[in-house]
């Protein structure tokens, strides 16, 4: 079975924690899904799918146990960090990616899964800025899901928005592949919110991102936010060394530029294919897979097998000298890499966890 | 031999060498034309689960990339040849590893292959070894000096200070920073 485009996701069916029936999420996802069976359960361990892609298919509305604000996982020993702050207000995406790294981390718990109490994520929130006044934070809750793809469902963005734009040391970055934006459009993000999206070349959204729409949706999307007054920010993660991937790349730059405001991108990240050993093997079990294994990945330091490194070098250097030749105010970065790397790269490596307060300090 | 017989087989090898559970039944899960030809592989070089494990992944991502069996990768000619050199079991395991390396990773390998030969244009002395970083996940080059005396020292350090001059030097770290 081939997954669809997915303009505005629908799952097949909903599970509802019953303490949390009543709460006011819960009340918006079955205003929106009137045709769709929900169940009302005690123990949701009944939601949880044995396959991945069946997961994908489900949608649980609970209650978050535990913390919300987390560091990015990808601040590990040896690369430069960029200090980012992930807020969990849903787990797993109805996307399908073949390269995404939630086939291996939510492996046992594959169901699409929304908060009802981000409220409880949002005071977390606001303890730690008002505990650091100096210092100035990125937090993105597209980590461990699709920062809007839900949007729709669950309207999440109207109390996300309004709280950080109210926030003088924070910006949020909603991550995106989806184009569901009509929410943003009439709230004001008073430059404390980003939207950005993960793009790819054409070629690679097309076999490795299932489900999701064509990169020339994302740019409209994009567009739409960049008029209602945001910035927009796009992260070219995984790069993946496809044959042709000079054209593939050098294309969808070209695409993604033409129309917008290239003073009101916030940032632009690259980040190189990463594989671990589980997530190879969770990818090897998965029936539909595309090219991805045969890329030529080799281990680093950090466990996680990548392209060697002459080579995401070159990926990076091409990539940036595209970018530059749009508008060389844009600001970069590189994501999960040594600081050897963007030496080479950019000619320094920023000290450790400087890069959220340069991308934050340059939206002002 | 029958689909059977080949299963039989296997489970066979896989229990004489202990191999987990989950090892075997990925294997029962192959064709028998593909669980055959590693099994042939196997007892050839009486390999253990991961000895096995890491030829058998390069070659199952080279099959997905050629679009091919896993027995055609590994009856192909590189790995066939390798497998008939005269060599002792573990000489002759590196010599398919490093044949089944250079299948699966051809660009990396001749970028390897280049630097060796940039190396072996620098005619050092074989009191130097110039090591290159493993999978060329980095640009350190490594250095090693053997002196038994000053004056093969002093040769040993005459020869690279030659070679940090020369042309190859230079390509050296240009191929290492990036690639071609």
């Amino acid at each position: 079975m081939t997954l669809g485009r997915l303009r505005r996701w629908v799952p097949d069916a909903v599970w509802i924690e019953r303490s949390e029936d009543n709460s006011a999420l819960t009340r918006r996802v079955r205003a929106r899904l009137p045709e769709i069976p929900v169940y009302v359960v005690d123990d949701l361990s009944v939601a949880e799918p044995g396959d991945f892609a069946a997961g994908k298919r489900r949608l649980v509305v609970q209650r978050h146990r535990g913390t919300f604000l987390q560091h990015c996982p990808a601040g590990t020993t040896g690369m430069v960090c960029c200090n980012y702050l992930v807020m969990s207000s849903a787990s797993n995406c109805p996307f399908d990616c073949s390269y995404c790294f939630l086939q291996d981390y939510l492996t046992n718990n594959p169901a699409v899964k929304v908060f009802t109490n981000v409220a409880d994520g949002l005071s977390e929130v606001d303890a730690v800025l008002r505990a650091h006044p100096e210092r100035t934070f990125r937090i993105g809750t597209g980590e461990l899901a699709d920062s809007l793809a839900l949007d729709h469902l669950t309207d999440l963005s109207s109390e996300l928005v309004p709280f950080f734009a109210d926030r003088a040391n924070a910006v949020l970055e909603l991550k995106t592949k989806s184009d569901c934006v009509d929410n943003l459009l009439c709230l004001d993000p008073k430059d404390r919110v980003v939207v950005s999206w993960s793009v790819n070349a054409p070629v690679i959204v097309a076999v490795e991102e299932a489900g999701t729409i064509p990169l020339e949706d994302r740019v409209a999307a994009a567009a739409r936010v960049q008029a209602a007054g945001y910035k927009v920010g796009f992260h070219f993660d995984p790069l993946i060394a496809h044959d042709g991937w000079e054209d593939g790349y050098r294309d969808a730059i070209d695409l993604i530029f033409r129309g917008l405001d290239t003073g009101r991108v916030a940032w632009v990240s690259l980040g190189s294919l990463r594989m671990t050993p589980r997530l190879k093997a969770a990818i090897k079990a998965r029936p539909l897979r595309g090219q991805l294994l045969a890329t030529e990945l080799v281990p680093g330091a950090d466990g996680k097998e990548r392209v060697w490194r002459g080579l995401r070098v070159k990926m990076y250097r091409r990539l940036l000298e595209w970018l530059r030749q749009v508008d060389d105010r844009m600001p970069l970065y590189i994501c999960m890499e040594p600081a050897g790397v963007w030496e080479k790269v950019f000619g320094e490596a920023p000290p450790d966890r400087t890069v959220a307060q340069r991308l934050v300090a340059e939206l002002r | 031999m029958t689909d059977s017989e080949a299963q039989t087989a296997i489970r066979a090898y896989a229990g004489a060498r202990n191999y987990s559970a989950a090892t075997t039944e990925r294997w029962l899960r192959l064709d028998a034309g593909d669980g055959g030809a590693l099994l042939q592989l196997a007892a050839e070089l009486r390999l253990g689960e991961n000895q096995l494990r890491d030829l058998w992944d390069w070659a199952e991502e080279t099959a997905e990339r050629d679009g091919v069996t896993l027995h055609h990768v590994l009856a192909a000619e590189p790995i066939g040849a390798a497998r008939a050199r005269k060599l002792g079991r573990n000489d002759k395991l590196k010599a398919i590893k490093a044949a089944l390396r250079r299948l699966r990773f051809p660009q990396l390998t001749d970028v390897e292959d280049r630097l060796a030969d940039l190396v072996r244009t620098m005619q050092l002395p074989r009191t130097v070894r110039v090591a290159l970083p493993e999978h060329l996940e980095g640009d350190q080059v490594r250095i090693e000096i053997t002196a038994t005396s000053k004056t093969a020292w002093r040769t040993a350090a005459a020869a690279l200070l030659a070679a940090a001059e020369s042309p190859a030097c230079t390509e050296l770290f240009t191929l290492l920073g990036e690639a071609p």
